[in-house]
């Protein structure tokens, strides 16, 4: 690949590119992202790659393999163009139909085609299906036009033409007007105004500055950065190099978590492609500006995804917050001012410039602008990852995107924010998400994860998932942290065992507001967050644990006892021959006992029987 | 040539020297505020957060560790708020439910109005202050000791767990550490989770200056032990 030089070779190279894709007219795009790839996509590729060669059609077919668009429990899903023809959970013998029936003879696979479950219709095109029609896809629109490992793709769909026209036509101090104008705040979980992180960066004196990018996503059941990284890593790159050449800095650093490889892999081959080409490195595309990009791997630490952590691992020491007296902005890496900045809030840059701060500012609610990428996990239909414009309500994304409830249990809470954000009960599901006003719930955006939880769960136990989560994960540097995380888990521990008293209620909600007003960095301060909003909301469940003796969710062990209906129980025997711990008793075709003395209360009794004859009370 | 800014604690106009900690300025000044993990002359961790106070910024009070917070112009500073009183109290009743035996912990607890604790004793033997870590580290350059793990398995080891030779025995750990005095032989047993109130400090390896301090004198403070003899800048 030959150097581009100005601004003129990357437009014409993108035209080149746009001109001999054309040849091809037939494109077969397939998901290679992470919730595909766990269901088997490679094996598809591999199966369809073959095919296309046994047919000799690897000339006439262009298969593309993205990175994820966001429908996962479909997964491997495909497209194809033109006709926008959507299939799902396509398997490796499905690839001879798809390659000879569909790319041959353009005739519709029926069994392959989506069924939505609301109207129980299949459907045909990508476009139609409500799931991508409730969204409103900026980012992740892109993931499916771009191969993450061409740069050639990216820069066809017109990539790098924002850094282009930014270091073309607009100075530093406009763009970082542009940004403040756009009202686009951190995606990371702060939501700190990215304008005001980068004109105080700018400002601060300094030789050297950096930029760094935050991909150390770690919330369980959060992985849009992932998504984002893995399969399009070139406009996060885009992104940092306009914010670099904003508060003037001549390096960057991209910070992934090393539990991500492909998005290690990925990162690291675009930031070589693009040094190649002279999108980085040495004056960039023949201007004065100059930057260069590093992939730096995290050590598998959750507090390093706080950025005085993150800095501190990537200057080699122990990855340990310290005091943000001072802010990173001014005394950041290696004491020098730093940007840092989450994956999605970079990849939002590009067409913030490109569109302009209006276009951007149009879309979401007053104090949250643009469009949020959620990954919605937990009891419902549809689960992936959904990008919205923010201020969408709570309700619209679980019931209209989500599809509701599955096993048609009543919905019951969402967790928002992963272990720094809270749960909201359902009558507050008409919140819109955006930034203040489900901070003011007592919960936050955060990252973007949402778990939906239904029935079955009991909130004194997700308060207890969170709190061992972050015992396991805080750094033990600061003591509200590290103790007082630690005394919350051994009372909501004694509430889930039938140990707990009313005045510990009151000692933990104390505790949680010490933790939050005194601990040293966001992990702390935020660690009592699952706690507070759970007592808020579902303080009648707490009471329950304690008063009764009774999980109302049926979940926490040591206050639930399995019995059998007489009425429902058939006498097969299945339950017997389940239990492990020969707790179960009976003749055949008799009603049968449970021993309550040996049952080890695993449940496997209760999912194994066909006739819901066993009980939890 | 030292500079010197203005600031406002507790309602007193303070000269305090540029570049000095507001813990610092507030010892030197008689302000009592209480401490661990600072020692004069090592750096600031703020990891025992007992020394956090109310800095006040248009109108916003943020909860902050003044150890860590460097003195500037104009700022105010508020130690002794009922909201600090009560964090405060709160964080010694953690630490002092860890390591119930150690004088200096039940000193400091008491000193921050912990009579009755509310969790059960454990009986640690370290509260991860990091005063041997840090002057190991920074007085001698030895790094013989240093933290390993982190959160409930964070402790503090020698380099790999074998390499003694880095020590150079100068014992400043065991002074500096406040599990060193001899422990209490007092009630601290699970089920009797009270604090006599009688277990002297020894924290301070300076003398104590008696009289010294207008919070103690008026018997709402912390009788810290002001370090005599010593600046606020180091």
């Amino acid at each position: 690949m030959p150097r581009l030089n100005t601004k003129e070779d990357l437009e014409i190279m993108g035209k080149q590119l746009l001109f001999d894709r054309g040849k091809v007219n037939k494109t077969l795009i397939i998901c290679g992202g992470t919730g595909c790839k766990a269901s088997r996509s490679q094996e598809v590729i591999d199966a369809i790659n073959q095919e296309l060669l046994m047919q000799e059609m690897d000339s006439e077919v262009h298969l593309r393999v993205t990175g994820c668009h966001g429908f996962c429990e479909q997964g491997p899903i495909a497209v194809i163009e033109p006709g926008n023809i959507f299939y799902c959970h396509i398997t490796a013998d499905d690839a001879r139909d798809i390659v000879t029936k569909t790319l041959k003879n353009g005739e519709v696979i029926d069994r392959l085609l989506y069924t939505d479950p609301v109207s129980g219709k299949k459907i045909r095109t990508e476009s139609e299906i409500p799931f991508y029609q409730a969204q409103d896809r900026q980012l992740l629109f892109q993931n499916r036009e771009v191969n993450p490992r061409s740069i050639e793709d990216y820069i066809a769909i017109g990539g790098f033409s924002a850094l282009a026209k930014a270091i073309d036509s607009l100075a530093p101090e406009e763009i970082i007007r542009s940004i403040k104008t756009s009202g686009l705040r951190g995606r990371g979980g702060g939501g700190f105004a990215t304008g005001r992180k980068w004109d105080e960066c700018r400002e601060a004196p300094s030789d050297e500055k950096y930029v760094i990018c935050n991909a150390d996503e770690g919330d369980p059941g959060a992985y849009m950065d992932r998504c984002l990284l893995e399969g399009n890593p070139y406009l996060v790159l885009e992104g940092m190099l306009i914010g670099a050449y904003a508060v003037g800095a001549t390096k960057g650093y991209i910070y992934v978590r090393n539990e991500y490889p492909l998005a290690v892999k990925h990162a690291r081959n675009a930031v070589q492609q693009a040094r190649k080409l002279g999108i980085l490195g040495e004056d960039i595309l023949g201007s004065s500006f100059s930057c260069d990009v590093e992939v730096a791997r995290g050590g598998g630490a959750f507090v390093c995804g706080e950025s005085t952590a993150l800095m501190a691992s990537l200057e080699g020491k122990v990855g340990e917050p310290r005091p943000k007296d001072v802010h990173t902005v001014v005394d950041g890496l290696w004491h020098k001012p730093t940007t840092l900045n989450n994956v999605e809030t970079w990849a939002n840059i590009p067409s913030i410039i490109l569109n302009g701060a209006n276009w951007f500012a149009s879309k979401g609610t007053k104090g949250s602008k643009g469009t949020k990428i959620l990954a919605l996990t937990g009891r419902i239909k549809n689960t992936g990852l959904v990008e919205v414009a923010m201020g969408t309500t709570i309700r619209h994304i679980v019931f209209d995107i989500g599809g509701g409830a599955t096993n048609g249990k009543a919905i019951k809470a969402v967790q928002t924010g992963g272990p720094s954000g809270g749960c909201l009960p359902i009558d507050k599901f008409d919140l819109p998400v955006d930034f203040d006003v489900l901070y003011e719930a007592g919960s936050m955006v955060g990252s973007g994860g949402m778990v939906v939880m239904d029935e079955s769960s009991c909130m004194v136990d997700v308060a207890k998932y969170f709190l061992t989560f972050l015992q396991d994960e805080s750094c033990g540097k600061c003591v509200p942290c590290r103790l007082g995380i630690d005394r919350m888990l051994e009372i909501v521990t004694d509430i889930t065992e039938g140990r707990g008293t009313l005045e510990q209620l009151d000692l933990l909600e104390e505790l949680a507001d010490t933790v939050t007003q005194t601990a040293l960095c966001g992990l702390g301060k935020t660690a009592a967050n699952p706690v507070l909003s759970t007592l808020r909301y579902f303080r009648d469940e707490y009471k329950a644990h304690i008063t009764d003796n009774k999980c109302p969710a049926g979940v926490c062990k040591a206050l639930i006892e399995y019995s059998i209906d007489p009425e429902k129980c058939t006498g097969c025997g299945t339950c017997k021959r389940a239990c492990i711990h020969s707790a179960i008793s009976g003749e055949k075709k008799e009603v049968h006992v449970i021993n309550t003395e040996l049952c080890q209360k695993c449940g496997i009794c209760m999912s194994e029987c066909k006739f819901e004859a066993i009980q939890v009370s | 040539m030292l500079h010197y800014v203005t600031i406002n604690i507790d309602g007193a106009d303070i000269k305090a020297p540029k570049g000095s900690s507001v813990l610092e300025v507030a010892i030197e000044y008689g302000i009592c505020i209480p401490h661990l993990c600072h020692v004069p002359g090592l750096s600031d961790i703020g990891a025992c957060r007992l020394c956090i106070v109310e800095n006040v910024t248009n109108g916003r009070a943020a909860v902050t560790t003044s150890c860590t917070l460097k003195v500037q112009e104009g700022m105010t500073i508020r130690s002794n708020t009922d909201r600090i009183k009560r964090l405060r109290h709160n964080i010694a009743e953690l630490l002092v439910a860890q390591a119930p035996n150690s004088r200096a912990i039940q000193d400091i607890a008491v000193r921050c109005g912990v009579k009755k604790v509310r969790y059960p004793f454990r009986n640690d033997n370290c509260v991860l202050c990091g005063r041997c870590v840090r002057a190991c580290a920074e007085l001698w350059h030895a790094n013989a000791l240093g933290f390993v793990g982190r959160g409930k398995e964070r402790h503090v080891e020698r380099p790999l767990n074998m390499r003694e030779e880095f020590c150079k025995g100068c014992d400043y750990c065991i002074q500096l550490c406040p599990m060193t005095i001899t422990p209490c032989d007092g009630p601290m047993k699970t089920g009797e989770e009270y604090l006599c109130g009688k277990c002297e400090s020894q924290l301070m390896i300076t003398e104590e200056v008696p009289d010294s301090c207008a919070w103690c004198r008026l018997g709402e403070g912390f009788n810290c032990g002001r370090y005599a003899g010593l600046k606020a800048v180091r």
